[in-house]
């Protein structure tokens, strides 16, 4: 690189020659159509750095503005298709996927309704004279389980059968008395093996009325097989899986 | 051709360089469509017909802030053929193949056919001197963005922390540099076309 010519250019730019210096420096010139050529380069080098970052912080503003412009004109231009970008995508597939999911949820996990089967009782064919009981048994086969368990709660009193306490416990879990209704059944489970399997099976259809999938699975699988109603226990383990 | 007016049109050249969002939509609004059409009818989709416009204006932009973009000829012409050689340059350099281009040069009155060849000319020279810039040291790009940024040296040369001497000198070979390998690439490119 030819140093001396390169210093030379940029005084001559600056004017920082003397005037005999500058003579000879546009003698040159006039002369040398080689020394002309490359200091014209230099110049237009002088104007394109000048360019570049004289006006960079205009320019940047300029592509800013331009890209805004830019969007909003091709945007509301733009067909459907073409404005449907990955994130709309995204939103609609999100969209689809929760309603699905809240349906799939609905109709994958099995439903506390479709297993309750509280029964009649009938405490009266065995000729009671126990007037809570009868109060307890109409209401009850009326399901009307809150004003049941009152008169249970009663007959119980006097006369504590696995069986008002069963249907005690039911009235119990149809009114969502968990707490009380799990005493209950297990009481019943503890005590009374006709009954355990029953009681178990209470015991799961409350779990499943409280969305507890798993704690109603786990005691399922312990009731035995030969409970009366073992198909539908059967069922309901088939369902949760 | 030195001697011929302005064109009325100039309006668009001047609003681009003062940033004129009111020029820039019009810009869009009345001749942007056209290339759109142009785009997608030969090979291309929206969004690249939206880069070819956005590099245009960009460049046009450079132009009019280095004074040398003097409209002789309808905007619309000038502007609409501009995008149309710049997508075809595109097309060709990635599709590999052949284009024909129907070019209607008949219909062009010669100022805008000279206009153009400038303009293109401009956005050469522009590139190599990018691609040149890039070439340089870390030490010069800094020292040169900061010459031509602040403009004095003295304070450029406090900034860096040397001598007034030692950023001049560095400016003029920096330049210097910049000079040279411009320049061989000009003698390149005359050897080739001779």
């Amino acid at each position: 690189m030819n140093e001396e010519r390169y210093i030379l250019f940029d005084q001559y730019l600056q004017s920082e020659m003397t005037a005999a210096e500058k003579t000879d420096f546009e003698k040159q010139l006039a002369e040398d159509p080689e020394f002309a050529s490359e200091f014209e380069t230099f110049k237009a080098v002088h104007i394109q750095l000048e360019n570049k970052f004289g006006f960079e912080a205009e320019r940047e503003a300029f592509k800013e503005n331009l890209t805004q412009i830019s969007e909003k004109h091709f945007n509301t231009n733009k067909p459907k298709v073409v404005l449907m970008r990955p994130w709309y995508y995204a939103a609609a597939a999100s969209v689809i996927i929760l309603f699905g999911l809240f349906f799939f949820d609905y109709n994958q996990n099995p439903s506390f309704h479709d297993y309750n089967h509280p029964g009649q009782a009938h405490f009266t064919e065995r000729s009671t004279t126990d007037m809570h009981l009868l109060q307890a048994e109409k209401a009850f086969n009326s399901r009307k389980f809150k004003d049941a368990i009152l008169f249970f709660e009663m007959a119980l009193k006097d006369n504590k059968t696995p069986e008002v306490q069963y249907y005690y416990g039911v009235s119990l879990l149809e009114t969502s008395e968990y707490k009380k209704a799990e005493t209950v059944f297990n009481e019943l489970k503890a005590t009374n093996p006709v009954y355990k399997d029953k009681a178990l099976w209470n015991l799961a259809i409350m779990k499943l009325k409280q969305k507890d999938y798993k704690g109603c699975k786990q005691i399922l699988q312990t009731i035995s097989q030969d409970y009366e109603d073992y198909d539908e226990v059967q069922e309901l383990l088939d369902a949760l899986d | 051709m030195g001697n011929s007016k302005n064109h009325p049109d100039q309006m668009y050249i001047e609003g681009l360089a003062a940033n004129d969002s009111a020029i820039i939509q019009s810009i869009y609004k009345k001749f942007v469509p056209k290339v759109v059409f142009f785009v997608m009818n030969n090979s291309g989709d929206k969004e690249q017909a939206q880069d070819i416009v956005q590099e245009v204006m960009i460049l046009l932009f450079n132009q009019a802030k280095a004074n040398t973009l003097k409209l002789t000829c309808p905007f619309d012409a000038y502007f609409f053929l501009l995008c149309k050689r710049k997508w075809l340059n595109e097309f060709k350099k990635t599709s590999n193949k052949g284009v024909t281009i129907h070019e209607d040069i008949v219909s062009m009155n010669e100022s805008a056919i000279d206009l153009i060849g400038q303009t293109e000319e401009f956005d050469e020279k522009q590139q190599l001197f990018d691609t040149m810039f890039q070439k340089l040291g870390d030490k010069c790009q800094e020292l040169l963005k900061l010459s031509f940024s602040i403009k004095s040296m003295e304070e450029v040369a406090e900034k860096l922390n040397v001598t007034y001497g030692y950023v001049r000198k560095k400016k003029s070979l920096c330049v210097g540099q910049l000079t040279q390998w411009i320049q061989e690439a000009k003698n390149f490119n005359s050897l080739k076309n001779n």
